[in-house]
């Protein structure tokens, strides 16, 4: 008999809602985490947390890159506290140059509560049309730039609606705690959750009237703070709400535990039940089976011994580039494992993130940039099915402006040049200029002026884009380490370069600034690695077992008890970022779940 | 002063995992820094051991007062499975022979081969310890930390927050480096100069928060964060520094034999920072130091981490250089734009929600 009903591997968006949902259930749940347990104030025994507001904890002391056989070994890399250490556990990319690289791009954070501890908070719902990207372009002749017909070829459409999914969209949204306004978004809403979002940073005046001028509907940018008490998780708002705006919000943990990371929303209101346990610093090696059901779940605790623990139902959450790998390794592990998981060689396949980009400038004014939260305002308009068809485009993107970004004074420092977690400080420590009165100016003319748009849209699925086990490169368990095989499409390219012109265009309408270079990641200096920590797909889901990973439960086809729940199951990748969506789809699965138990 | 309960077994397996528990004993944090025996190489950041945390204060216990104080963890790792009865420490902190016993760390599935002790140590202090095992003395097999006795035994050794000791640079090199980083600062300006000076003048020293900003110079600590920087995060990198001081030491000297060289005009400076970035020194030493340009690379980065980071690191002495910012980025009306007190904690800065 199974110790537990549930075992839970990982803690973030994709394993929480469902421990959530079923410990509340009193269903007995074990929640296995990679990370360590970091605890806001108000869960310490001292009152102090494990989060700082301290810029470097964000992005460490630097250290070498030693990973054997790599293009870029001997070279600095930098993590925060809570990112995987890559001499330890490397990600590694193939380059242009046909090289292998290590890369910290992909890591979303190993910390119970995982990537929703240090990501920016936004809370975007996709757009309708996201889930249908199949049929939207279905006899299509305007499609630009694929003239191969890739788009029509492998797009596939999920497996439900977003109107099946929005019961659980609102659900995620009452049960996190998000700020935010649903006026002027174009996507359905059946009840609004949102708190009230704190006042704009003023230097996000020039977006407001940047959209207005060019006619796009704009809102608040739905954002995982909370402004008020939140009775779900518990939480008290400070008295004067304005004070969650502080310039330690992306690639930051918060002390105060007001960003609603699943372990403070999710986890932490079921954590003193006694049918639920969970167990951070717990490493997962592999799954072990017999016949159609995971009988084990092997890892090793946090002095590193060796465990096993076994449970009913099995859900694999460790986001979608170590959920591929976990699986990858259990098939190697024996058995008919591999057959099951990876009968038809999709495993791995169709690994996605986000075509990203936007523009910049500097704004004429100087404004309190460290006043503020991530973002401010958002527009669907580059979603808009017209706007789509006028561009050629086969997907539609969510533009907002970024106002925490470049606030603090090391942060600008450095991001100057570079916008990706490969090459920070890189550009400012060779910028032999800045110096002394130099310095002074660039402090002063960059330091809360600038001011940024982004857009956050689907990448095209290719089969060649994929996860595998890299053939030499191991971690520190001695595994082998996932190796990221991907290339934007020129299709990518495109729509990239378009989405990027109009968020150009939003700074420039509202504040008459040129941006300085509108672009997309596929221009950066390691555009093959640059994944924005948007990782999904690469065990998509589906209706047809010879054509995706997991049927559209998130269950594995050849198996009865194994699930998989993050951004992995995602065929296509949204034209949002993918938190929301994430947790959405793992509430769904936890009613599947509740009905099977 | 032992501290029970204030850092919980929680605490302790989650500030170690990740760095010590490994199956693999490859070198893989070797960046140079390391003997070729030493078996530290195999962990990763081992330098984070024993851990300086903020020091909450406990119920009744005045916040200024808490402020001034550090909680530092000692984390025992049995890494070689000896399973020892009884492990302590002992050290400067306690008395030298007051031994502070650590407990068993516990995990969810069981025991586990962490043992670890709270103590509460002022902040700017810099203290010795050893473990004992049994009855046996040893250095922390983790902390790459240590001094060397009189009497040639090596004890472990760890600095708490805003300390102001030198421990790993000479006042020689000190002084060069104070020359160096001066180039690259914002505050040589004039304008920088009398903000500085009138900084430093206003502050009052009996203050929890300043009572540590020991250097009033227009490096604002920087060159003090640096030598905390090659004693513990960065000590791959203290060879990169004793090399290249010692050649601009070398150089300054043969360009002009009248002056030290940390008291020599600014231009002499601001052409060997030329000469730096270019590659091309006149008078480097190639085969000692192949690329002068990494050691400028290093040197940037780490002055203005220096200038602008949490006075904690022993650099912004007195939140200057957070301070600097607040006056020169004002609106019209002169009201500052960069209100760094709002976020940071009390009694440094304004926030009293947040303990640091």
């Amino acid at each position: 008999m199974a110790e537990f009903e549930v075992v839970v591997i990982g803690s973030g968006a994709g394993g929480a809602p469902v421990a959530h949902e079923l410990a509340r259930a009193g269903k007995g749940v074990v929640v296995l985490e990679k990370g360590p347990l970091l605890r806001p104030q108000y869960q310490t025994p001292d009152g102090v947390s494990d989060f700082k507001r301290d810029e470097m904890f964000a992005t460490g002391p630097e250290k070498r890159i030693t990973v054997e056989g790599m293009a870029n070994r001997g070279e600095s890399f930098y993590s925060s506290h809570v990112e995987p250490d890559l001499n330890d556990e490397p990600h590694v990319y193939r380059g242009p140059d046909d090289r292998d690289r290590a890369t910290i791009e992909g890591y979303t954070a190993q910390v119970v509560g995982g990537g929703t501890q240090l990501y920016g908070a936004v809370s975007l719902r996709f757009f309708p049309e996201d889930f249908t990207l199949a049929s939207f372009n279905r006899g299509r002749t305007d499609l630009r730039e694929d003239p191969r017909g890739d788009i029509q070829r492998e797009t596939r459409d999920w497996p439900f609606t977003y109107d099946q999914l929005e019961s659980y969209y609102a659900k995620a949204e009452r049960l996190i705690g998000i700020n935010g306004t649903v006026a002027g978004q174009r996507k359905p809403f059946s009840a609004d959750h949102y708190q009230k979002p704190v006042s704009p940073n003023p230097i996000s005046t020039y977006v407001e009237a940047g959209m207005d001028a060019l006619g796009l509907r704009r809102y608040r940018t739905p954002l995982a703070v909370i402004t008020e008490d939140h009775a779900p998780s518990g939480r008290s708002a400070p008295t004067d709400p304005d004070t969650v705006k502080t310039a330690f919000v992306n690639r930051y943990g918060d002390p105060l535990g007001l960003k609603s990371n699943t372990w403070v929303s999710l986890l932490s209101p079921v954590a003193d039940l006694p049918n639920f346990q969970l167990r951070p610093n717990s490493h997962v090696t592999h799954l072990a089976s017999r016949g159609d059901r995971v009988t084990t779940v092997n890892y090793v605790d946090g002095a590193g011994r060796p465990r096993e623990v076994s449970a009913d139902l099995v859900v694999v959450a460790c986001s979608a580039i170590e959920s591929v790998r976990l699986l990858k390794l259990s098939a190697q592990a024996g058995g008919d494992f591999a057959e099951r998981i990876d009968g038809n060689g999709l495993l791995g396949a169709y690994f996605l993130t986000h075509c990203f980009g936007g523009a910049e400038a500097r704004m004429p004014r100087r404004y309190d940039k460290a006043l503020s939260l991530d973002s401010d305002w958002a527009t669907d308009a580059g979603g808009e099915p017209d706007f789509l068809r006028e561009h050629g485009l086969w997907a539609g993107a969510t533009m907002y402006n970024n106002t925490s970004d470049q606030a603090l004074p090391i942060s600008l420092a450095r991001t100057h040049g570079a916008a990706d977690l490969d090459t920070v400080w890189k550009v400012f420590v060779n910028d032999n200029q800045l110096v002394g009165e130099a310095m002074n100016r660039w402090l002063d003319a960059d330091l809360g002026t600038r001011l940024s748009v982004s857009f956050m849209a689907n990448q095209v699925p290719l089969r060649s884009n994929r996860i595998e086990l890299h053939p030499s490169v191991t971690d520190k368990w001695g595994r082998p380490v996932a190796y990221i095989l991907k290339q934007w499409h020129a299709h990518d390219r495109y729509l990239m370069d378009v989405m990027a012109r109009r968020c150009a265009d939003i700074i420039k309408a509202g504040s008459g600034v040129e941006p300085e270079s509108p672009g997309g990641a596929y221009m950066a200096e390691n555009a093959l690695a640059r994944i924005a920590n948007h990782i999904l797909g690469g065990a998509r889901f589906g209706t047809d077992p010879g054509d995706s990973v997991l049927d559209p439960t998130c269950r594995a086809w050849q198996f009865d008890n194994l699930y998989v729940t993050d951004g992995s199951c995602m065929p296509t990748s949204g034209g949002a970022n993918p938190t929301l969506t994430i947790q959405a789809n793992a509430f769904r699965v936890a009613d599947h779940l509740l009905q099977r138990l | 002063m032992a501290r029970s309960g204030a850092k919980d077994d929680a605490y302790v397996v989650s500030h170690s995992t990740k760095f010590l528990a490994r199956a693999t004993t490859e070198r893989r944090h070797d960046f140079g820094q390391y003997a070729p025996d030493d078996a530290r190489a195999r962990y990763c950041e081992p330098w984070r051991f024993p851990i300086v945390d903020t020091h909450g204060p406990a119920e009744g216990e005045d916040r200024a007062a808490a402020y001034a104080l550090n909680d530092v963890t000692f984390v025992y790792h049995d890494a070689d499975g000896q399973e020892p009865a009884e492990v302590g420490v002992v050290g400067t902190f306690a008395g030298l022979h007051q031994v502070t016993p650590l407990r068993r760390v516990g995990l969810p599935e069981g025991p586990s081969p962490y043992w670890a002790a709270t103590v509460v140590v002022p902040k700017a202090q810099v203290h010795r310890y050893l473990f004992r095992l049994d009855g046996r003395l040893l250095r922390d097999p983790v902390n790459p930390q240590a001094v060397t006795m009189d009497n040639g035994r090596q004890w472990s050794r760890f600095f708490t927050d805003a300390c102001a000791l030198p421990l790993v640079l000479d006042e020689g090199e000190r002084a060069l480096l104070d020359r160096l980083t001066d180039h690259i600062l914002p505050f040589r300006t004039s304008s920088g100069r009398r903000f500085l000076s009138d900084h430093y003048a206003e502050l009052d020293r009996s203050e929890p928060a300043f009572v540590h900003a020991y250097r009033l110079d227009e490096s604002v600590g920087v060159v003090n964060y640096i030598d905390k920087l090659l004693a513990r995060q960065e000590s791959h990198y203290l060879d990169d520094y004793r090399v290249c001081l010692r050649q601009i030491d070398r150089l300054l000297r043969a360009r002009n034999p009248y002056s030290e060289p940390a008291r020599m005009g600014r231009e002499m400076f601001e052409q060997l920072y030329g000469e730096l970035g270019s590659g091309s020194v006149t008078g480097w030493d190639y085969d000692a130091y192949a690329q002068p340009q990494f050691f400028l690379s290093l040197l940037r980065r780490h002055t203005f981490t220096g200038a602008f980071s949490h006075p904690k690191y022993g650099g912004n002495s007195a939140a200057a250089g957070w301070a600097y910012l607040q006056e020169l980025l004002r609106d019209e009306q002169g009201n500052t734009l960069f209100n760094w007190r709002r976020a940071i904690e009390a009694p440094l800065g304004d926030n009293v929600d947040y303990v640091g």
